[in-house]
């Protein structure tokens, strides 16, 4: 029989943004919940995102805004991952947002929003419900 | 139900599905664990018993008596109320401008404004990473036009100003502040405030690479000795324990983590030749007050108490100021979030009355709105509002420490000395602060209390309403509106520093770079020659560009562009 193969996530931060604490965290938390996470740190571009989740083969992106600049990036990140055809990895945000821009990058592309005092259950079973396993 | 209202089958229905079972339950509802925030097991009651071994005089004494448990002050409050100081920054300089000229407007009593990100990495706003993020977290400055837009009128002989900055930016702000004030005729020597000026904090702000560490502490000494030197009524450097506790970590961590870093500043300006009296007296504390009432209380008490016997007796300061824990506190952001955002009103209100009770000197309360966005004006006035109904309306500022005595209150004080104290020494034992940053030791302590808070919540040990209690559906938006960031001021920035590069004198620009360049690298103090170039019109990314190639580094933090100057 075949193992399951565990899902794989990239946890990253975005522009200069340098509140890396939560992303660390997550990143921590799914580790122990079974996921491989590679975690890609900050300054990173939409482009070298993508570019990971290509060469790490992932399930899943994850991006952390801190700074007000979710919905710069936003539209930045989904528009790379359909550029590369990775439409149908799991982009889920975290972060600082007013409860109006929730929708608004839900619009954008987003899949999922989840914002500080979220429990870390309801991120591990938001993914193992939605993420879309091709392997 | 209401009189006379016909009942409704809908209503009906949810009677009888109310669970009524659960409801009661909680009318027997207790506290689940006797244990403070950061993990002290605490007894049903506290007696004279608990406070048999205590001596008065040495180990507490009167406010204003070493070692100054209860207060730098005599009089503390009655003197005059603390500094009623809320952060501001966004936008461009005359976007903050306004927002600080609003709170004075409604109260408010000191200036504390804030860098954005660009600036606080040492990039102009015209740079190809910054062009996306130009004050959307803090006022955007690049060169002497801006500041003098950031001041506008205000009277800097008459005020207060706290400029919050990072790392190796903090000498560029100091120059530029020193350059303005000089541009506009102020004799420096009288200007009143405080720099942040704490070039090791921002390391765990997720800063690192765009400030070396032996360049960041060099620089961060520059502006203490040229303070000490010119501008005496200036506090140099505040100490950011505040955004150490804010990475998840306890109050006696917050403590010890934070003398440890200022002891790295000390031993590096004695090793200058300066004596201990002549700048203890300017080292400032910014403090976090979090959720725990009373232990932040007495973390604070433990704190002054330290500060006064370290200053005392390792490092043999005769003048009493020397030993004087002067500290501004920040609510903790870290306790709020954004599912039923009210209730951080709420929140915040306790902690800014521990810090009250715990005899601060100068109080920023967040906003409510903090974990969403940046302050919203309604978000500001309301915080701003949170710290005049604790000093004008509820009489707790009438009597210096009023929790002083409490056997609780001075059991707990010890408790948290006692455990920060054990830490310090651990730092010690591992060859001091320098090291334990070298060699990331105190990276894996700030990861590993991180994720011990985040499961706290995760498991219940730690219950935070609207997040795992007493939750209820997402709010739809905010209520007191959202901050937003006008477009227009990130494009003016851009725009503006371009203009500039084009219309400056470049031989007199040119000779001030070199006169900063020579400085550094013959390693004489970088200030005076900064403020020469900022008066030249250099823009803050050239003057640390400038500084980082002398000390072997690449021109731009991010090593994406060129010096214009090579």
């Amino acid at each position: 029989m075949r193992m399951a193969r565990k899902i794989r996530v990239i946890i990253s931060k975005v522009g200069l943004d340098g509140h890396d604490r939560g992303a660390k965290v997550v990143a921590a938390l799914l580790r122990e919940a079974g996921m491989e996470v590679v975690y890609l740190g900050m300054y990173q571009t939409p482009e070298g995102i993508v570019q990971a989740a290509i060469d790490e083969d992932v399930d899943v992106i994850g991006v952390s805004y801190l700074s007000g600049e979710h919905l710069i990036y936003t539209p930045k990140i989904v528009e790379e991952m359909k550029r590369n055809g990775l439409d149908d990895l799991l982009f889920v945000v975290g972060g600082s947002f007013p409860p109006e821009d929730i929708s608004v990058m839900k619009k954008m592309g987003a899949d999922e929003v989840f914002r500080g005092g979220s429990l870390t259950d309801s991120l591990v079973n938001y993914i193992r419900e939605n993420v879309r396993q091709m392997h | 139900m209401l009189m006379g209202k016909k009942p409704d089958k809908r209503e009906i229905v949810s009677y009888e599905e109310a669970n009524w079972e659960d409801y009661l339950k909680a009318y027997y509802d207790k506290p689940q664990s006797p244990r403070t925030w950061s993990g002290f097991e605490v007894k049903e009651i506290y007696t004279p018993e608990d406070r048999a071994n205590e001596d008065y005089e040495q180990d507490i004494g009167d406010a204003g008596k070493f070692p100054f448990t209860r207060g730098i002050h005599s009089d503390m409050f009655r003197g005059r109320y603390w500094t009623r100081r809320e952060v501001v920054g966004i936008g461009s300089p005359a976007d903050t401008h306004k927002r600080a000229a609003f709170c004075f407007e409604q109260g408010g009593t000191g200036l504390n404004t804030i860098a954005d990100i660009t600036y606080e990495m040492g990039l102009d706003p015209d740079h190809p990473w910054a062009q996306n993020e130009v004050g959307l977290t803090g006022v955007n400055i690049s060169s002497i036009r801006d500041m003098e837009k950031l001041v506008g009128d205000i009277p800097l002989d008459r005020v207060s100003w706290s400029l919050i900055t990072a790392s190796t930016a903090a000498a560029a702000t100091m120059a530029q502040y020193v350059a303005i004030a000089q541009h506009k005729g102020y004799d420096i020597g009288i200007l009143r405030g405080s720099i942040q000026n704490d070039p090791i904090h921002f390391r765990y702000c997720g800063f690192r690479p765009a400030c070396p560490l032996d360049l960041s502490i060099k620089l961060g000494s520059d502006v203490m000795e040229f303070c000490t030197r010119n501008m005496p009524r200036w506090y140099y450097t505040t100490v950011n324990m505040y955004d150490l506790r804010e990475q998840g970590i306890t109050a006696p961590q917050e403590v010890a983590f934070g003398f440890g870093i200022a002891m790295c500043y000390i031993e590096e300006l004695l090793r200058r030749g300066l004596r201990i009296d002549e700048f203890a007296p300017r080292f400032t504390f910014y403090v976090s007050c979090h959720i725990d009432f009373f232990e932040e209380i007495a973390k604070i008490r433990a704190a002054r108490r330290m500060w006064a016997r370290l200053m005392r007796d390792k490092y043999g300061a005769k003048d009493p100021r020397s030993m004087q824990f002067r500290f501004a506190v920040h609510t903790a952001g870290c306790s709020l979030i954004p599912q039923q955002p009210l209730n951080n009103l709420v929140r915040i209100s306790f902690e800014a009355l521990a810090a009250v009770l715990g005899g601060v000197q100068s109080l920023h309360c967040c906003s409510y709105d903090e974990p969403m966005c940046l302050p919203s004006e309604r978000g500001h006035l309301q915080a701003l509002r949170t710290q005049q109904i604790v000093a004008y309306e509820t009489g707790v500022t009438h009597v210096a420490d009023p929790l002083g005595g409490s056997y609780y209150v001075e059991s707990l004080t010890d408790k948290v000395e006692e455990e920060a104290l054990k830490i310090m020494k651990q730092v010690e034992e591992i060859g001091g602060m320098e090291e334990a940053i070298r060699t990331e030791w105190l990276d894996g302590q700030f990861e590993r209390e991180a994720i011990k808070r985040q499961k706290e919540i995760d498991n219940g040990d730690k219950l935070v309403v609207g997040a795992n209690i007493f939750t209820s559906e997402p709010d739809t938006s905010t209520p007191l509106g959202v901050q937003r960031i006008p477009k227009q001021s990130a494009r003016q920035q851009i725009q503006g520093v371009r203009r500039l590069k084009k219309s400056r004198d470049v031989r007199k620009l040119s000779d001030a770079i070199n006169h900063l360049r020579d400085d550094a690298t013959e390693g004489r103090n970088t200030i005076p020659a900064m403020i020469e170039a900022t008066k030249a019109f250099a823009t803050t990314a050239e003057l640390l560009g400038t500084v980082r190639q002398a000390y072997g580094y690449s021109y731009d933090p991010l090593n994406v562009i060129e010096s214009p100057f090579n």
